[in-house]
């Protein structure tokens, strides 16, 4: 039986974090697949195991961790496997760096656009009562009002063009980023890149015009490189949709 | 090994505890002090590469310029500082301890310290930034990089107060003040069991609020007398010896921004 247990949506954003990372260090891991879109985050099984209601979390022995930074950092340090940090301080530092940038600034962006086109109207068929109960479910408050925009159309316009405005932003400074070095944040394969490659594998057929051979050539470059990872493969092929399906379609491109 | 200029603002919030850090790893690296409400954060000498200056989540806290590098984010310092001297304790070497770390820090720097300078920029800041001649402060915008940084500098400038974000800063403040209170109730001495990151982080941030919120402490006896002692430690008395004016817990420059999802 494997030493570790995942709770995990599809290999994107957050939930594809840990994945990556356990695939990275060659780590078996039981794989529990919490249907974000159904709720099963808030549901009583899972808030047994993370009483806050979001996802991914990781089982190591008797050991419950969240947080899908915190987590890859956990991995990285507790497997044998190739290293995910590279050695040298300032570049470890460099690392952390893109990562809060990504978690904290770019991936909310990412993550309102996201919510606003494909989650928000995929719930939009369930009844006004029945999305009033799933967010009254929700544990933690701040949650709960994001669940409420998604839920009820209720971004506002300039809310997303502030979102819109940060991922051409964002987008831009990760191609002066890599042209910079060979990966994000240092010249080897690290955390950084695992984070990162989680929010903007699909930007080609996302955003085709923000992100192309043309306009960014070394964001196309780093991610001809990152997919061919074995890892990556693995990682993409234990989703069950759009996710995957976006993601085998543009392994086509970069094979 | 590790090498630069750190440029730091009057010890507290984020100078603070990347000045205490330092003084923690004992690494010889030369501090020079800026004034961060007059924009000189954003007129380095020597930067070649700005990027993690002017995207700093943290905003305006202080920088370490090496190798051409702008280096900034408190915390991460504190790190780059622990990680460059070999180990000097401010992280603990169980990576289960180092997760339970991280957190403590992500709460720290996601909650508490948008809300303390949210706070602490209208109490003691406002009246400086809009008594700046216009001239003066269009040029320091200028010279700022990110679009939503410069707009809270202006929101600022204007005064620009939104009731809902002060009632939800103070109370995060006082969620702070109770969840210490709650980490050390079993009788450790310090956040995490060892002296770490986290205290130096949490210390920080929550100095000013002493003066400004002190109704958040009321009864938290625990938290009060774990203050103290970060307080007393050598390097945060030797990085409070850095000010450069009287009362640096008020000394605030435009901080993180309030989480833009609620």
């Amino acid at each position: 039986m494997a030493d570790v247990t995942l709770y995990h949506w599809e290999p994107n954003a957050n939930s594809g974090k840990p994945m990556l990372a356990l695939a990275e260090k060659g780590v078996p891991f039981a794989s529990h697949y919490i249907d974000m879109l159904e709720f099963d985050q808030h549901k009583p099984e899972y808030l047994a195991v993370n009483p806050q209601g979001t996802i991914p979390a990781m089982i190591h022995g008797d050991r419950v961790l969240t947080e899908s930074t915190a987590i890859m950092e956990y991995v990285d340090e507790t497997f044998p496997g190739p290293d995910l940090m590279p050695p040298d301080p300032q570049d470890r530092w460099r690392v952390r760096w893109w990562m809060k940038f990504m978690d904290q600034w770019l991936g909310p962006s990412f993550s309102m656009i996201g919510w606003c086109t494909f989650v928000g109207p995929a719930l939009a068929k369930r009844s006004v009562e029945e999305r009033e109960a799933l967010i009254a479910r929700i544990p933690l408050p701040e949650r709960r009002v994001a669940w409420r925009k998604a839920m009820f159309a209720e971004f506002s316009e300039s809310e997303l063009a502030e979102s819109k405005r940060r991922v051409a932003q964002g987008v831009k400074l990760l191609e002066e980023e890599l042209g910079k070095r060979e990966y994000v944040a240092s010249n080897q394969y690290s955390l950084a890149d695992i984070n990162i490659f989680n929010s903007t594998y699909g930007l080609p057929v996302g955003n085709p015009d923000l992100c192309n051979p043309e306009a960014t050539p070394n964001i196309w470059r780093w991610l001809r490189t990152v997919y061919k990872r074995p890892a990556v493969q693995q990682t993409w092929a234990m989703g069950q949709g759009r996710f995957t399906d976006r993601f085998n379609a543009l392994m086509e491109e970069f094979a | 090994m590790a090498q630069g200029v750190l440029y730091h603002g009057e010890p507290n919030g984020p100078s603070l505890s990347v000045l205490a850090a330092l003084e923690e790893s004992g690494l010889e690296i030369e501090c020079r002090p800026i004034d961060l409400l007059a924009g000189e954060r954003h007129a380095l000498p020597g930067v070649k590469d700005s990027v993690a200056l002017d995207y700093a989540v943290e905003g305006e806290g202080p920088v370490l310029v090496a190798n051409g590098e702008a280096m900034a984010e408190a915390v991460f310092l504190a790190q780059y500082f622990d990680e460059a001297a070999g180990g000097c304790g401010l992280q603990p070497s169980d990576p289960y301890e180092r997760w339970r770390m991280l957190m403590w820090c992500r709460q720290a720097t996601e909650r508490l310290s948008p809300a303390v300078a949210y706070l602490g920029n209208l109490a003691w800041s406002q009246k400086k930034l809009a008594a700046m001649a216009d001239e003066d402060f269009q040029r320091l915008l200028g010279t700022i990089a990110s679009e939503d940084q410069r707009r809270r500098w202006q929101e600022l400038r204007d005064d620009v107060v939104d009731a809902a974000k002060v009632e939800d800063s103070r109370t995060k403040v006082a969620q702070f003040a109770a969840r210490i209170e709650a980490q050390l109730a079993d009788g450790r001495v310090w956040l995490m069991g060892s002296f770490s990151i986290a205290d130096l982080e949490t210390y920080a941030w929550l100095r000013s609020m002493r003066d400004l919120e002190p109704d958040a402490f009321d009864g938290q006896d625990r938290c009060l007398a774990w203050m103290d002692r970060v307080g007393a430690r050598p390097s945060v008395q030797r990085a409070l010896a850095r000010a450069t004016t009287p009362g640096p817990e008020r000394a605030f420059a435009p901080g993180p921004e309030i989480n833009r999802w609620g």
